[in-house]
């Protein structure tokens, strides 16, 4: 029993760092049409960022979130003006060329500047696990899982209490509406492309203390975060929240009781088998082509 | 107050208008019919900036407009209600509503009263305030669009088939709320494939085929004009545009 507790209290800690991760992907779906490709590598890049934060100037890797992820907001923000925007309006397999070539370019960067090797950030932290009665619980996940529950509230806040993110659900839903009422198409699209690239500045530097990475790890996490929300429906925040649940707790008790190596296999099992009854996913809306 | 000169536009390499005039006076409720494809919702799309003309102009109280964004035609005053599903379904119907003041936003007393206001013309407002605008009937739907636009209190309003499958209850009440409207001083451009209903409603008629005006007057002269049958029934169509005699 304390096994299955402890297997599920980990799928849900991993499960909550999944759905930040998986947000930004998601959000940027929703409102742009845009696959963004590149999220897994934005990521891995700041990973390599934060790991650099913590081991040279010494910030904490998941406190380092401070500074990557509007930093991130920036970066998201100028390559949706300057390179995205570009192909606005076209279809979304337009979009995975286009971001597929940026994580290119960003994983040859990262190969150059920082070197092909895996690295890990472990603070002091590391090592150490909070026990609750008969559960141990990894300090880092629960501190990334912490930051990742913020960040997602602050996500939430900002779309249902703000202007700006009525303006973001709006254009998600129906853009020829919003423009009806005078929302800029330009410039909501690009606050949702800088928020989506602003979820990968946290789920990044948790992510340097969670996992090993190296450039090319960005391959690995965007298979992952492309599962969860093709699972969870394209473009739905809740569907991404649930199917990154989903992965964590099919990973943590595949691992428990079988083997860490099945819990990939187990997580895309789960997706086929949900894909054969909903193929618009969890919480997609299912688009007639004749009418959309 | 609105008026379209010789204006020309389209999608991708077809023009589906080929220099359309039209002219819609202040306190009147223009009504434009026609057949499938003749341009209609075109011409609602080009004056809300929603496509841009290639050729002609369009200006609103002597202010061109056909050169400006949408977020500007709106402030001067032009809202459109397009044909069907104008909402966002996963968004409360109150929540709907408060976008159509996304440009008074910053103006919160002015938002509020404006809501206000509207929830007190249109009572599904307020009856259906936290419901999700998806759950609504269509003849809600098109009350909650309308309110919408009432929200930045427009000299103009553009409706694009108002009464598309709505039933006879819902046809009323959205016949009344327009007319109610125009009482109280909004100019009003309806497209409208019911005829019967459009003209009634209207106080001008323009009959629009193939791109271009064929037919304007009072919507009595149009709707009496014996060419309506021609159009509408088949035939060879007139060579230009005219006038409907007076009767």
């Amino acid at each position: 029993m304390a096994q299955l507790v402890q297997a599920l209290a980990l799928g849900v800690l991993i499960g909550g760092i999944y759905a930040l991760m998986a947000s930004g992907l998601t959000l940027i779906f929703g409102v742009l049409r845009v696959i963004n490709i590149a999220q897994g590598a934005f990521l891995i890049l700041v990973a390599t960022f934060t790991w650099w934060l913590w081991r040279v100037i010494g910030i904490d890797p998941i406190v380092a979130a401070v500074i990557t992820t509007p930093l991130m907001f920036g970066v998201g923000w100028l390559l949706y003006r300057f390179v995205i925007s570009r192909i606005r309006g076209q279809a979304p397999s337009m979009s995975v060329l286009l971001t597929f070539g940026l994580a290119l370019v960003i994983e040859g960067v990262l190969n150059v500047v920082a070197g092909n090797k895996f690295r890990s950030a472990t603070p002091a932290y590391f090592e150490e696990s909070f026990r609750v009665g008969r559960v141990l619980l990894p300090k880092a996940q629960v501190y990334g899982f912490l930051a990742a529950i913020v960040v997602l509230g602050v996500l939430y806040l900002i779309l249902t209490r703000t202007w700006t993110g009525r303006a973001i659900r709006a254009t998600s839903q129906n853009p020829s509406a919003a423009a009806l009422v005078g929302v800029g198409a330009t410039g909501t699209a690009a606050l949702a492309f800088a928020l989506g690239s602003a979820s990968a500045g946290v789920g990044g530097s948790i992510l340097s203390v969670l996992y090993p990475f190296f450039p090319a790890s960005h391959y690995d996490w965007i298979s992952r975060l492309l599962g969860i929300v093709v699972l969870g429906g394209m473009g739905s925040l809740p569907g991404a929240l649930t199917g990154a649940l989903i992965l964590g707790l099919a990973e943590t008790l595949t691992a428990t009781y079988a083997s860490l190596q099945w819990a990939t296999l187990v997580f895309y099992l789960v997706i086929m088998a949900v894909l054969l009854v909903r193929p618009q996913g969890l919480f997609g809306a299912r688009l007639r082509e004749d009418a959309a | 107050m609105l008026t379209l000169s010789g204006v020309t536009a389209g999608y991708g390499g077809g023009n589906v208008l080929q220099g359309v005039d039209l002219h819609c006076a202040e306190r009147t409720v223009t009504c434009i019919v026609g057949p499938n494809g003749a341009g209609k919702s075109t011409v609602l799309k080009v004056i809300s900036g929603l496509l841009r003309c290639r050729a002609g102009s369009v200006e609103m109280a002597g202010t061109r407009t056909d050169a400006l964004a949408p977020e500007a035609i709106l402030r001067l005053g032009i809202t459109q209600v397009p044909q069907s599903q104008a909402l966002f379904p996963g968004m409360s119907v109150r929540e709907n509503v408060l976008l159509g003041g996304y440009l008074i936003r910053r103006d919160r007393k002015l938002l509020a009263r404006r809501y206000d206001e509207v929830r007190a013309r249109i009572p599904v407002v307020a009856e259906r305030a936290h419901e999700h605008a998806g759950n609504l009937s269509g003849g809600q739907r098109r009350m909650v669009e309308v309110a919408r636009c009432l929200m930045l209190d427009p000299k103009v309003l553009l409706l694009d088939e108002p009464s598309l499958g709505l039933d006879p209850k819902s046809l009323a009440a959205v016949a009344d709320l327009i007319q109610s409207l125009n009482a109280a001083g909004t100019t009003v451009l309806l497209v409208e494939q019911n005829v019967r209903l459009g003209l009634g409603l209207a106080t001008h008629g323009v009959v629009m085929e193939g791109g271009k005006v064929r037919l304007t007057g009072t919507a009595a002269q149009v709707r009496d004009h014996p060419e309506m049958a021609t159009l509408y029934l088949g035939g060879p169509p007139p060579a230009a545009t005219r006038t409907a005699p007076a009767t």
